[in-house]
């Protein structure tokens, strides 16, 4: 008698499982599988899913960042044709600003102070790149497991949850849409698994055709604006005479690039001869980054060592024989210290 | 339901499903219509409420000549108060609200009060407001400095400095020096958040696949 009941229950339960959509019931099952060459196939799947949606897909949508205490808002239209990408983000708290993306040439524009700053992307940072390089070696840092489903912007999503594997990074909560792969919200866990920075879509639409005139709006009519064109070079750490073996497992140089010590909306003397060069490195685990700032030291221009924390963003300055060094990432305070300590000079 | 449609059970027990709000819409309806046409059901009704009257507190066990009177009053009264015939000129509602009863000289008085009224609450929203800011900005300096992490800490409020968008910001002065204070509030350093911005529009993006760094970054220098 109990042998045919308990025949039954398996037979039930193997009618809902069949009944389930195959996806979800491939999600849930591969990565919580316990096998490690399936679990870490799965993790990659999952990321390229995602970073393949971001990119290729057309959506439109409110985004609501919340860093520490402050809470912003942004307008984001994102459009793929083909091989071209059109992005717009409008901030829609403070000042006016629009950013407008065209596959790698990204303008600024400050409508209200007439400013607008043209920069390259590739310039700067090798991203996209930066994450399909990480892609590789996620699964040695991180574990992704499957956390159920929820409902999130009205779509129905899948909970990841991407928990590090040793002290040095932070973990992530993701929220991925079933039906597209578009990440519908995303937070970053402290060390005690509080919430230190959250972003989420509040209303999305997945699949909509942007004219791409509209979008395209804010810098068809520039005349009077203040253009700013910051130029940056690429270059290597040991080309500018300093050294970074990270000690924290899992991180890589992704970009260097040598620039203006000033931010490009400062005000520039024009024959003041030659300006203060600054050298940016970017640190990558695939995950999360941490961006080295290398700049000649100045007693005015930095009063003091410093170490802050801004949601999820941890901040260290300080000073290096003659050079002032600013650490900055999305990573706990003593991974930046460790890089600190690995920063060395060459010359 | 369609046992009770089929009239089986016994008639009163649309009443008593009517009193408990049990029924559907179209129950209530033919519930309503048996209070109406049977003297019975009226009956019933009364009994059951009393019931639960009684049930709920014995103050309301009266004899049905109490509340008889009581509904002959009432009513004796409602046939006693004039109507309103006359229509009413469109006014803002809360012109109404305010002077229910304009009788004479009084409507004038009453016509500056209101506003005067809200201005003085607004006057106490915002010293309250005033209040909690200061009290918050001090507590928090002071949750901050009692942790006593290797040196000084000092809250900073970025209220009145244009360029900056994030909130608070914790900073921990590693040489134990207090950081530049005005009023209460840390002067922003208008050089971190261009730090701030240069991380986190090229670095990309923290977590995987966000739609783009400059997201991020829209939402650190949103004041910007």
């Amino acid at each position: 008698m109990t042998a045919i009941g308990r025949g039954r229950i398996s037979w039930f339960a193997l009618f809902w499982i069949a009944a389930l959509p195959v996806h979800v019931a491939h999600a849930q099952a591969a990565l919580n599988s316990g096998d490690a060459l399936v679990e870490r196939r799965e993790t990659k799947a999952w990321l390229s899913r995602i970073q393949e949606a971001a990119s290729k897909r057309s959506y439109q949508g409110t985004v609501v960042v919340s860093s520490g205490s402050a809470v912003a808002s942004s307008r984001i239209t994102h459009h793929c044709e083909g091989r071209d990408q059109f992005e717009r983000i409008d901030s829609l708290d403070g000042q006016a600003r629009h950013v407008v993306r065209q596959n790698e040439k990204v303008h600024t524009v400050w409508p209200q102070r007439r400013v607008a700053m043209v920069e390259r992307r590739d310039q700067l940072s090798s991203f996209p790149g930066l994450l399909q390089a990480g892609g590789d070696r996620v699964p040695d840092y991180y574990e992704l497991h499957s956390a159920g489903q929820e409902r999130v912007a009205g779509r129905e999503a899948n909970v990841l949850s991407l928990r590090p594997k040793d002290q040095h990074r932070y973990g992530y909560r993701l929220w991925v849409d079933k039906a597209t792969g578009l990440l519908l919200r995303t937070e970053v866990l402290g060390e005690r698994g509080g919430v230190l920075e959250s972003a989420a879509f509040s209303d999305v639409a997945i699949g909509v055709r942007p004219s791409v005139d509209s979008l395209l709006q804010p810098i068809r009519k520039l005349d009077g604006f203040r253009v700013l064109q910051p130029v940056a070079l690429a270059t290597r750490l040991e080309k500018e005479g300093w050294s970074l073996s990270p000690k924290v497992p899992g991180f890589q140089e992704v970009s260097c690039v040598k620039r203006s010590a000033d931010g490009p909306l400062r005000a520039q003397s024009p024959g003041g001869g030659p300006e203060p060069q600054m050298v940016q490195a970017v640190f990558s685990d695939g995950i999360t980054y941490v961006t080295v700032f290398i700049e000649p030291y100045s007693a005015e221009r930095h009063p003091r060592a410093m170490n802050t924390a801004i949601g999820a963003t941890q901040t260290l300055m300080h000073r290096h024989a003659d050079a002032w060094i600013t650490l900055m990432g999305d990573v706990p305070a003593p991974t930046l210290r460790l890089f600190a300590e690995a920063l060395e000079r060459r010359q | 339901m369609s046992e009770r449609s089929d009239g089986k059970l016994p008639p009163m027990e649309d009443v008593s499903a009517l009193i408990d709000g049990e029924l559907d819409e179209s129950a209530v309806a033919r519930a309503c219509a048996q209070w109406r046409d049977d003297p019975s059901a009226r009956e019933a009704w009364h009994t059951y409420q009393l019931i639960g009257d009684v049930l709920r507190s014995d103050d309301l066990a009266s004899t049905a000549s109490r509340d008889n009177a009581f509904l002959a009053s009432l009513r004796e009264r409602l046939a006693a108060e004039p109507v309103v015939l006359a229509p009413q000129p469109m006014i803002a509602p809360t012109e109404i609200l305010a002077q229910p009863a304009v009788v004479n000289g009084d409507a004038g008085r009453r016509h500056w009060r209101t506003p005067m009224a809200m201005v003085a609450g607004f006057a106490v929203v915002a010293t309250v407001l005033v209040v909690t800011r200061m009290h918050g900005a001090n507590d928090a300096e002071g949750v901050l400095a009692a942790r006593g992490d290797s040196a000084a800490a000092i809250l900073v409020s970025s209220a009145g400095t244009p360029p900056s968008g994030v909130g608070n910001l914790q900073a921990v002065d590693r040489q134990g020096e207090p950081a530049m204070i005005l009023d209460g509030n840390l002067v922003r350093d208008a050089r971190l958040d261009e730090y701030l911005a240069a991380h986190k529009k090229f670095g990309g993006s923290s977590g995987p696949g966000a739609p783009s760094g400059f997201l991020r970054n829209a939402a650190a220098t949103a004041g910007r």
